[in-house]
């Protein structure tokens, strides 16, 4: 028997349209009370089943923290921060069908908090998974500008930090070296952080940028080891070497285990004796600098001929006439007359001409025998720097 | 002259404050006539049906959560032995609820409220409702393979039936309150008010009906309005990055359309061939059959397939994300379709728009995984598939079309690959039609006896118009104001024996040869037709309408004028009721 309104209460439309909104009322009331205790219920076990995944993820278990995860969501589908955690622990779990889902569920995310620098950061890291280098610098910059949760300088920072090796190591050097101008002009007076802006700078091959670095370190903590052999090292490589001689002079008293920069010390000693271009020389030391590095560059030539085992003598049929290491011992040959007339004052032209021949003995054997030592790698310094001085 | 009452018997109270008040009063009684007036009312009453569907399904929502959390845990592993063994004994309980408690209650419930629309006057007993969702609830949430929507639907209806019961309000509406309610449930069961309305016409009412189309809408927004408050707005399932960027691409949407229609029409006749069969067993198997569902079901997602149990959202919405490879995403739909088919035939109370959506999904996934790997130049992601795929299983194994697109549409908020929603779709549905003969639910009510009208037979029906039984105008057309003798003179020669008569200023009568002669001979000469002829003129009809309009003139009028809508005067031909007989085939042959 169907339930029927008893009949003794009026069916008038006023009287149903009463029932009916009292009966919605009590409805949603109940319905409301129901859904937030069920509400709570899955909350308490969705915190639960998130600081698992959280552990797993943090063990590099990121199968386990995925389920984990997945699990902690099906109890609070809304919420963003297991969403923003199952997202990262498909990234990080490296295997290429997820990242899809992860990008998924960071788009959705990032549709609702554009500004969020946490799901920025995530959606441009899986950006960077995917090799697209505009999309991960769009969602790099949103992280740097975006809003953090706490410690927004050193977040930001971070996400320009990780933007920088991230374009150093897809070769986009332009966008690295403004992301590093930036980097240099947003940082607070801390060692650690301008060491490892640095060591970018190095990385970007940005010497004399990177010695900026080490040499406002070394203003307000002069005795900073790294800093020293950093600024000795960057002095160095951007062929600085009178400032280079005097970090790294330093740096080896300071720290005699430090073998690095004693070779370095010793090759930039090296270069400072060779480099008949030197200022601050007389002409007679030039000239004997000049003498001495055209004979060792010919003791170069010959032992790399004879590792090469290509020949030298032009007397003899079998020697390979195109070898370039025969052309120079040609060329050597050639030059090597005119050295007694180094002195001549009519002759300005030939310290030039000379260490030409040794430059391009010291490249050539270089490129044929493998990098030199000594003195011969203080020549070829010294032919790199003489190139690249503006004539 | 009157004056007004109430001015005039208070003549102590000039002040015009009594007037104003009972002008409001006035006011008031007329707006409340007007509020209960029925078809007002009707409105009204709809809306608190969506209110109580929406509430009704939000509890339904948390009861199957609940029950699957507690018996399955949050996300079911494979190889534990609750995957089999709790879907058995819930079968066993279900088995015997609907066996003794709830018999109304097995199967999906669509055929249920289209039975009440036609064939119980709307009646839907309220134990329904409970029993559903009771059955439902321990169905689903113990894994057997069904979803909630259509469950949902006869909640809705049932509700609303219930509803309708209790208020004075004639049979007519008491009728569509069914339909109402269905389409609120659906609505708030899939969060798509759409989608629902659409479903509700398309395969519950069966026709496209004007006059309840505006409560199906207000029922289905403010069930979902309800969900929404209480559950969130949060979709089914995350929808991916969808592209569409090649028209060349179609061609690989009408290979998903095609291959989605042949897994349609395999669902279908699964379930077409095994349901009698089971259902003739002795009564005593009824007990055991959603128990052996369930253990078969249960043993697919034991055997590595527990993606198969229960309704599968999150499993839908990790292929569309690229979740899975290809061969595991085909395997995935058939397996689905096996569990699916296992679970419905068996009695087991739940719905099929779940499975059809996952086995969609993941046959989407799978076309759309191969197809890129041999045309890698495809931009269509495995994501844009399987949700094109969603459409197709929809198009091809529930028949409905405009559901169908606008499904996918609704549910993906996405437009740009509306076309290649229309093409796979059109291909499915095609392929579904040429190679069965009816869509799953009018099969299912075929199956239990019952006949009852659907949208599909409604389009395929010969609609037989005024303009297929026209007959040419009479050559002669008297006037009005002619003279009886002059028209008599005109028409002797005629062979016709009816005349049409053009009415001053409009309008048509008609006049015989005989009649005219007749006023000739009687001296009636001298007079005009516009004298002799009776005042009411005849009915016009246009050549558009139906034939069925004209029934009820041609038996009163021998000859009905049929003009130009854009101008009434002219005549494009007459109708009589030998030439609308003939059309129907009706008419016998003349002696």
């Amino acid at each position: 028997m169907p339930w029927k309104l008893p009949n003794r209460i009026p069916r008038s439309g006023p009287v149903i349209l009463l029932i009916l909104t009292f009966g919605a009322v009590v409805g949603f009331a109940a319905v409301g009370h129901l859904v937030t205790r069920y509400t709570l219920n899955q909350q308490a076990r969705g915190r639960s089943l998130y600081q698992q995944g959280l552990a797993e993820a943090s063990a590099g278990n990121y199968d386990d923290a995925i389920e984990a995860f997945r699990a902690a969501l099906t109890c609070d589908p809304s919420n963003s921060q297991y969403q923003l955690s199952l997202a990262r622990a498909l990234r990080d779990s490296n295997d290429p069908a997820y990242l899809d889902e992860a990008e998924s569920y960071l788009v959705a995310l990032w549709q609702r908090t554009p500004q969020d620098a946490a799901v920025n950061l995530a959606l441009a890291r899986v950006a960077a998974h995917r090799g697209s280098i505009d999309d991960a610098t769009r969602y790099y910059h949103n992280a740097m500008y975006g809003v953090w949760n706490s410690d927004s300088d050193e977040n930001r920072n971070r996400a320009r930090v990780e933007l920088i090796e991230y374009l150093l190591k897809k070769n986009a050097r332009a966008q690295a070296d403004s992301e590093l101008i930036a980097l240099a002009a947003s940082l607070p007076r801390d060692s650690t952080r301008h060491l490892q802006a640095a060591e970018l700078f190095i990385q970007a091959q940005d010497y004399s940028g990177a010695l900026g670095q080490y040499e406002y370190v070394l203003r307000f903590d002069p005795v900073n080891a790294k800093a020293l052999a950093g600024a000795g090292e960057a002095a160095y490589r951007s062929a600085d070497y009178t400032l280079a001689q005097r970090f790294l002079r330093n740096t080896v008293s300071a720290n005699p285990q430090d073998e690095t920069s004693r070779q370095l010390l010793t090759t930039t000693d090296l270069v400072l004796h060779a480099d008949p271009f030197h200022s601050h020389i007389s002409d007679a030391e030039r000239n004997r600098r000049i003498a001495a590095d055209f004979a060792q560059a010919e003791s170069r030539l010959k032992e790399c001929a004879q590792k090469t085992n290509v020949n030298l003598n032009p007397t003899e049929p079998a020697a390979p006439l195109s070898s370039p290491l025969f052309s120079l011992q040609q060329h050597w040959s050639s030059v090597k007359p005119d050295l007694q007339h180094l002195e001549s004052p009519a002759e300005t032209d030939l310290p030039d001409a000379v260490m030409d021949v040794v430059f391009q003995i010291e490249q050539q054997t270089a490129e044929t025998c493998g990098q030199p030592q000594g003195l011969d790698l203080a020549l070829l310094l010294i032919s790199e720097k003489r190139e690249a001085v503006p004539q | 002259m009157s004056t007004p009452p109430v001015i005039v018997n208070h003549p102590a109270s000039p002040e015009p404050q009594p007037v104003v008040r009972l002008h409001l009063r006035q006011r008031l009684f007329s707006t409340l006539e007007g509020v209960f007036h029925e078809e007002v009312f009707f409105l009204i009453l709809s809306v608190f049906i969506g209110i109580f569907a929406g509430l009704a399904v939000v509890c339904f929502r948390l009861a199957i959560d609940w029950t699957h959390l507690a018996l399955l845990g949050p996300l079911p592993q494979s190889h534990s032995w609750r995957l089999f063994a709790v879907p058995a004994v819930a079968g066993l309980l279900v088995g015997a609820l609907v066996l003794h408690i709830f018999p109304g209650v097995r199967g999906s419930g669509v055929n249920q409220t289209k039975s009440a629309l036609y064939i119980f006057n709307g009646f839907i007993p309220f134990r329904t409702a409970v029993g559903k969702f009771i059955c439902a609830a321990i169905a689903i949430g113990s894994g057997q393979s069904l979803g909630p929507e259509d469950p949902s639907l006869q909640i809705g209806a049932s509700i609303a039936s219930a509803l309708g019961r209790q208020v004075d309000i004639s049979k007519e509406k008491l009728r569509l309150m069914a339909p109402v309610g269905a389409a609120a449930g659906l609505a708030a069961a899939f969060n798509a008010p759409i989608s629902a309305v659409l479903f509700v016409i398309e395969e519950v009412i069966g026709r496209w009906s004007a006059g309840i189309l505006g409560s199906v809408v207000l029922a289905a927004v403010a069930s979902v309005v309800v969900v929404r408050s209480f559950l969130g707005s949060e979709p089914l399932f995350r929808i991916p990055v969808t592209a569409f960027k090649r028209p060349s691409e179609l061609l690989a949407y009408v290979v998903l359309g095609v291959v989605g229609g042949f897994a349609s029409v395999a669902f279908a006749q699964s379930i077409g061939y095994l349901r009698p069969r089971l259902k003739a067993l002795p009564r005593w198997t009824q007990y055991f059959q959603p128990a052996i569902a369930g253990l078969l079901v249960g043993l697919i997602g034991f055997l590595g397939a527990p993606q198969v149990m229960g309704a599968g959202y999150d499993f839908m919405d990790q292929a569309m994300h690229g979740q899975y490879v290809w061969r595991f995403l085909a395997l995935l739909a058939l397996l689905k379709i096996v569990a699916t088919t296992l679970s419905f035939v068996s009695g087991t109370p739940g719905g099929m728009f779940a499975p059809a959506l996952f086995v969609g999904a993941m046959l989407g996934g799978a076309v759309g995984d191969i197809e890129r790997l041999i045309f890698p130049h495809f931009a269509g992601s495995t994501g844009t598939y399987a949700l094109v795929g969603m459409g197709v299983l929809f198009a091809g194994f529930l028949r409905v079309p405009m559901t169908s697109v606008f499904m996918v549409l609704e549910v993906s908020g996405n437009y740009e690959i509306i076309v290649p929603v229309i093409v796979a779709n059109t291909a499915s549905y095609l392929v579904s039609r040429s190679l069965q003969a009816f869509p799953i639910f009018d099969l299912l009510t075929r199956q239990d006896g019952l006949i009852l009208p659907s949208l599909e037979e409604e389009r395929e029906e010969t609609i037989l118009r005024i303009e297929d039984a026209l007959l040419p105008a009479p050559k002669i057309i008297l006037n009005a104001q002619d003279y009886v003798d002059d028209s008599a003179r005109r028409v002797q020669d005629s062979s016709d024996a009816l005349f049409l008569v053009r009415l001053h200023p409009s309008g048509w009568n008609v006049i015989s040869r005989d009649q005219l002669q007749r006023l000739f001979r009687e001296g009636k000469g001298e007079l005009t037709l516009a004298s002799v002829l009776p005042v009411k003129p005849l009915p016009s009809l246009y050549p558009d309408l139906p034939l069925d309009s004209a029934l009820r003139y041609v038996n009163v009028y021998p000859l009905v004028p049929v003009v130009n809508r854009a101008d009434f005067r002219r005549l494009e031909g007459v109708i009589s009721r030998d030439s609308v007989f003939k059309k129907y085939g009706a008419m016998p042959e003349p002696k």
